[in-house]
């Protein structure tokens, strides 16, 4: 069983949660975080890894209802239980890397770059974080990119360059995937995004997630979270 | 002592325990045979079929609610003939009793279904007239005694494996329900399917579902299913297996003693996975404790 570390908010209504005796997962990859024996909340959350090292997870979620208010409320030296990792995770494409995130959405991408830069320590990696109000975690993401261009209420995607030869990776909300995706499709891109769904199991048995790509329905948890954009143009 | 005190015969098939997935949480037993050793089930309910597949519901599909969950995934399913060819056998190699789920938009529907099952390699054909989540047929089936008896009767006549009939717990009077589809040959009854139920998105001011009203299951609906089912199997002579929020061995065994054969475990399993596992483990500890040789010993004992 996992334990919690630390558990602490960093900005308005977003926690960082710091566990020990965790699984080791990889970028884009998500756990269902479950408090151990309760029936309500019922359902584990999908969350996703900020940073994983050895059997030390670190995740960024933000309280939306009362599964992630019940998590908030658990102090360091609590049990949780953690079920996975799950889902396909980002493709590590040889090359440079442009990263963009929208608020909560930035959480993947900070195990994404890390893992980008450990793979490849001379490629360049640009990194785009849009908030609405107050920006969190930008820090951790200085320590692996090359750049780090932070928005404050405006549109992300209006500030980057989708013409470079370079694999393009976002996380956010729908408008902001769609803005990604639409200018992706201009220049040819090759953008993965990840995508977000109500889940109830998190392994791909209940069907709550499955969406329409080009090549059928697949399931977020399970054939995704990660998709090539082109495949899920009817989802966004 | 019994050195399988669990041990369950169910229409001609011995169930090691019983324990059963319960259709639509379990897939067809692929995703979960990779986390734990599903051999050790009593058998797995497949995902709900449908004659020739279809997409399922559009929108939100799952949605908490207290200690539950509301469900509107459709019967998103390969159809019949794919799950012949490919789940069936794949179920059958996972150690435990195969039960396939059979839902319709109409009665030529589940006649045709039932035909095509014939050739696969199932031990129960569970009839599914309760889904609460598709436009047309399915739960509309289940909700008068004379449309599910006759079904039940048209199934009956043609299929060749056993026939178990899911009720909805959304019929007027269930029991009268039980009561017709047994005359009408059923050879065992399961239930309850999901409590029709609603969730309104109050920012957006409209229904969280497109199909507006949903399905509720999970441990909430546990004492409203324990009741109907109580009633049924004291009215019945042919076998019930309860279903309806069981989270815990104390639950499965609330529905044993209510007079179930067997139960189904539905919505704890996207909770815990495992958690058919410790339910199994606690009944094996109670007939110990008891002395029972056979969990049978408590079945109708309430």
């Amino acid at each position: 069983m996992a334990v919690i570390v630390q558990n602490t908010e960093i900005a308005g209504g977003i926690y960082r949660m710091w566990l020990a005796h965790a699984p080791q997962g990889n970028a884009g990859q998500f756990i269902m975080l479950r408090i151990p024996g309760a029936l309500d909340p019922f359902l584990g959350r999908p969350i996703s890894l900020f940073d994983s090292a050895g059997d030390e997870l670190t995740l960024l979620y933000q309280v939306k209802g009362r599964g992630t208010a019940a998590f908030a409320g658990l102090p360091a030296g609590a049990p949780a239980e953690v079920q996975g990792p799950y889902g396909n995770g980002f493709p590590l494409v040889p090359g440079d890397a442009v990263v963009i995130g929208g608020g909560i959405g930035a959480a993947p991408l900070h195990l994404l770059v890390k893992q980008l830069r450990a793979a490849e320590p001379n490629r360049r990696v640009e990194v785009h974080l849009g908030f609405r109000g107050e920006a969190y975690a930008i820090e951790a993401f200085r320590a692996y990119a090359d750049s780090v261009r932070v928005d404050i209420g405006g549109v992300v995607t209006d500030g980057v360059d989708f013409a470079q030869t370079a694999a393009y990776y976002a996380c956010g909300p729908s408008p902001m995937l769609r803005a990604a995706a639409k200018a992706a499709g201009e220049t040819g891109a090759r953008l993965y995004v990840s995508l977000e769904k109500h889940m109830a199991c998190g392994v791909g048995a209940c069907l709550g997630c499955t969406c329409q790509t080009a090549n059928g329905r697949k399931r977020v948890c399970r054939d995704g979270p990660v998709f090539d954009f082109r495949e899920v143009a009817d989802e966004r | 002592m019994n050195d399988k005190p669990l041990e369950t015969e169910l229409l001609g098939v011995t169930l090691k325990n019983p324990v059963i997935a319960a259709s639509g949480t379990f897939g067809f037993g692929r995703e979960y045979a990779e986390l734990f050793d599903v051999s050790r089930l009593g058998g797995i309910c497949g995902k709900g079929l449908t004659l020739d597949g279809s997409a399922g519901n559009r929108g939100v599909r799952v949605t908490e609610t207290p200690a539950g969950m509301l469900n509107s995934i459709g019967l998103e399913n390969p159809g019949v003939a794919r799950f012949v060819a490919e789940e069936a056998p794949f179920m059958r190699s996972l150690g435990c009793a195969v039960i396939a789920n059979l839902g319709g938009h109409s009665v030529s529907d589940y006649i045709e279904g039932a035909r095509l099952l014939n050739d696969a390699d199932i031990d129960i054909l569970e009839l599914n007239i309760s889904c609460p989540n598709v436009r047309a047929g399915s739960m509309a089936f289940g909700l008068s005694p004379g449309s599910a008896a006759d079904v039940t009767r048209r199934v009956k006549e043609v299929a060749r494996h056993p026939l178990m009939v899911k009720l909805t717990p959304n019929a007027p009077d269930p029991v009268e329900v039980a009561l017709a589809c047994e005359q009408a040959g059923a050879d065992a009854l399961s239930l309850v399917n999901t409590f029709l139920g609603m969730a309104i998105d109050v920012d957006k001011k409209r229904p969280v579902f497109d199909n507006v009203y949903a399905g509720l299951s999970g441990p909430a609906v546990m004492p409203l299913a324990l009741r109907i089912v109580h009633q049924a199997a004291k009215r019945v002579k042919i076998p019930v297996v309860g279903m309806g929020g069981i989270s815990c061995a104390r639950d499965a065994l609330c529905f044993l003693m209510a007079g179930a054969r067997a139960v189904q475990v539905g919505s704890m399993n996207f909770a815990n996975p495992r958690a058919m596992l410790d339910i199994i483990d606690g009944l094996a500890r109670y007939c110990e404790e008891n002395h029972l040789e056979n969990i049978r010993e408590i079945r109708g004992i309430v």
